[in-house]
């Protein structure tokens, strides 16, 4: 049924009359995944463009964090447990230097991958006599359970590198920069699960920008890429949810309240891109004894946010605000793929240039190799 | 006796015989199985052979629909079938981890023999092992298998052809998505099997046949591993279409939840041919008629419209389907 209720939204997006060319972007990884996996970018007309935005909690993860994590993984005895990602994302440093948790790990550091931050209490649990750090990096979908966590109560051995971030501050961000680059937006679907649709309302009330929030069915995703053009051909603005099986108005409150009580919105960095006001996470006061920033203060160094950008020709933080398509990067599939990643949006699953790269939603296929279509970008 | 197996099962002394005796020969025993003698002899005449060999290491060691015994078994039957031999003897080699019980231990090597006499093949020679705790992973297995050349054409990725049609003798992806469920770290639960049996009943039926070109069990990989091998191979391009490829909806729930594909995901009873398009109708009909067959389906085509392994989605619309790549 699902199946035919997409072919039901395709033919109406394909039947709709667009006198223009129209931008929308989405801002989550899954939902790049959705459109690329189910070939939608294929199916479409010319003149509508998909442009996946700032949804990749890792691509963003400043590059002083992940360099702290690796500093302390070598030099503490600690177990330091992070979402698997965040294991390959490499630091500006020399060659000859360790780039990555798994090239710590490598060199003896005990760096463990987890998939659920639940596993950072058994970790700690199970080794009573270590410190465990948990470098906890991730959007308001991962950063609720680890606010949860930090509730419930923490053995005293587990601290927390905490590296969370909010998703519409950026949007907001380029949408105050005066060229958002897009037209119409895709909102969340699980980050509005967490914290209600309501968060998008701006977009609308402020910004005259079509959204509507969308799940990760391709049907829910056309639906979602319908109605924005409706919005835009009708000139009626509304956020339009159509993911009502999971997104309610007011969102999870009891998630809400944990990351209220246990965490301060603060002005924060986002590797590539720099300073966004009240867009990340730091733990509250009271939980100061297990903050691994204060725990371990003196691996503090405020140096490396001159030097924390993306690696040399990488292009990340232009693809991470949906200035340019993953394929119009030089390094795109060139230097930079999946096995030898440059730059962190082709490590991450969430990543754009990843998603990409494993599925193609290029032009054309039918060409010999992907690296001749470097030059041949979507735009 | 202890219930669990230390480093005196592994001495070479009474200890090791009990072992030998109460477990693998009580369950593999068969008329060239020799337990006494250090090499066996094989009774061939006239016979062109195949020999194949192989490790099983995987883990968990029991999960739903067989366990490391069987899977041993089917792993090594299904290389033989596929490349066009009917299988005829196994030899095993045992590495057993400390700790691990006896109890668990018997399971596995009675479902090994189970899977062996269906399989129609024969243990005919084994060595055994024990390793310290922490050195192994309960036990692993490695086999030989050896089995007489039976089909018409020796299969090869050199005879295919642009047109030719990809089959699959059943739904996708079962095996890996069972073993993701067994292995606790995901919380999840449900009712899934792994697909591990021998698939010798379906290349056998093919054998006759011209216009079979190449056959594979997709194993580690999956079934994107294997289309990747034959794009690589052949260097034409491979066309798979998503509405035609069976996937049961529990295996599709999982690899939505963890983010991974059912065409990367293993099978180990299941096999892909590429035959003649003259032919394809022809073999899917053979396949749906043997046990465990009804889901098999046409999936795919080879291409000279481009060069790349490409799936058309559900939806219609075209995407690369990538390479796998295990990055740990």
């Amino acid at each position: 049924m699902s199946l035919n209720n997409a072919k039901h939204w395709l033919q109406k997006i394909n039947d709709l009359e667009l006198p223009e060319k129209i931008k929308i972007m989405n801002v989550c990884g899954g939902h790049e995944r959705t459109i690329s996996n189910a070939g939608i970018r294929s199916l479409l007309p010319e003149n509508i463009e998909l442009i996946p935005g700032p949804g990749c909690p890792v691509c963003i993860c400043p590059e002083e964090d992940i360099f702290l994590a690796i500093q302390l993984a070598l030099n503490e005895d600690v177990i330091l447990i992070a979402f698997g990602d965040m294991l390959r994302v490499p630091v500006n440093v020399s060659k000859k230097e360790v780039r990555t948790l798994e090239q710590a790990r490598a060199n003896g550091a005990d760096v463990r991958p987890i998939a659920s931050p639940r596993e950072a209490i058994s970790i700690a649990n199970d080794n009573r006599d270590k410190k465990i750090i948990f470098f906890a990096a991730g959007f308001e979908t991962t950063t609720a359970p680890v606010a949860a966590m930090i509730a419930e109560g923490l053995p005293d051995n587990l601290f927390i590198l905490l590296s969370g971030r909010l998703t519409w501050p950026a949007v907001a961000m380029l949408l105050e920069s005066g060229e958002p680059g897009f037209d119409a937006l895709v909102a969340p679907g699980h980050v509005s699960t967490v914290m209600g649709p309501e968060e998008w309302q701006f977009v609308i009330d402020k910004h005259h920008i079509p959204t509507a929030i969308a799940g990760f069915e391709a049907e829910s995703m056309l639906a979602a890429l319908y109605s924005v053009l409706r919005q835009k051909l009708d000139g009626r603005l509304f956020l339009d949810n159509c993911y009502q099986e999971v997104v309610h108005d007011g969102g999870n409150k009891t998630a809400q309240r944990y990351l209220n009580e246990t965490m301060d919105v603060t002005d924060n960095n986002w590797r590539g891109i720099g300073i966004i006001p009240k867009s990340g996470f730091s733990l509250s006061q009271q939980y100061a004894a297990h903050d691994a920033r204060l725990v371990f203060k003196d691996y503090s160094d405020d140096s490396r946010r001159r030097i924390g950008e993306m690696p040399a020709g990488c292009d990340c933080a232009k693809v991470v605000l949906g200035k340019i398509y993953p394929d119009q990067c030089r390094l795109y599939g060139t230097a930079c793929q999946p096995e030898t990643p440059i730059g962190p949006c082709m490590v991450s699953d969430e990543g754009a240039c990843h998603i990409w790269w494993n599925t193609a939603p290029r032009k054309s296929i039918k060409q010999k190799s992907v690296s001749t279509q470097v030059e041949e970008s979507v735009v | 006796m202890s219930n669990k197996i230390t480093l005196s099962h592994g001495n070479g002394g009474k200890h090791m015989r009990r072992l030998i005796e109460d477990v693998f020969a009580k369950h593999l025993s068969n008329d060239l199985l020799n337990t006494e003698s250090d090499a066996a002899l094989l009774p061939i005449q006239n016979q062109q052979l195949m020999t194949t060999v192989d490790g099983f290491t995987v883990q968990p060691i029991l999960f739903p629909g067989g366990n490391i015994g069987s899977l041993c078994i089917h792993g090594t039957v299904n290389d033989l079938a596929v490349s066009g031999a009917i299988p005829k003897f196994i030899t095993l080699g045992v590495i057993i981890e400390e700790g691990l019980s006896f109890d668990t231990l018997d399971k596995v090597v009675k479902t090994m023999a189970e899977a062996a006499n269906e399989a129609g093949v024969k243990i005919v020679c084994g060595d055994t092992k024990v390793v310290p705790r922490g050195q192994g992973s309960e036990v692993y297995f490695t086999t030989t298998g050896i089995g007489y050349k039976t089909s018409v054409v020796d299969y090869s990725t050199k005879l295919i052809k642009p047109s030719d049609k990809i089959l699959i003798s059943g739904s996708i992806g079962d095996h890996g998505a069972a073993i993701m469920l067994a292995r606790e770290q995901f919380g999840l639960s449900g009712n899934l099997k792994s697909d591990s049996a021998n698939v010798i009943s379906f290349c056998q039926s093919v054998y006759e046949l011209e216009g079979v070109r190449f056959m594979r069990d997709p194993t580690r990989g999956g079934i994107a591993s294997v289309l990747h091998e034959l794009n690589q191979a052949t260097g034409y391009g491979i066309q798979m279409n998503e509405a035609d490829a069976p996937v049961h909806d529990e295996v599709t729930t999982i690899c939505d939840m963890l983010g991974y594909e059912p065409y990367y995901l293993a099978n180990e009873g299941r096999v892909v041919a590429v035959v003649d398009a003259s032919v394809a109708e022809q073999v899917l009909a053979i396949w749906k008629d043997i046990d465990h067959g009804e889901n098999a389906a046409i999936i795919g085509e080879v291409t000279e419209q481009h060069q790349q392994v490409v799936l058309q989605t559900e939806l219609g619309g075209e995407r690369i389907m990538h390479e796998f790549m295990n990055l740990g």
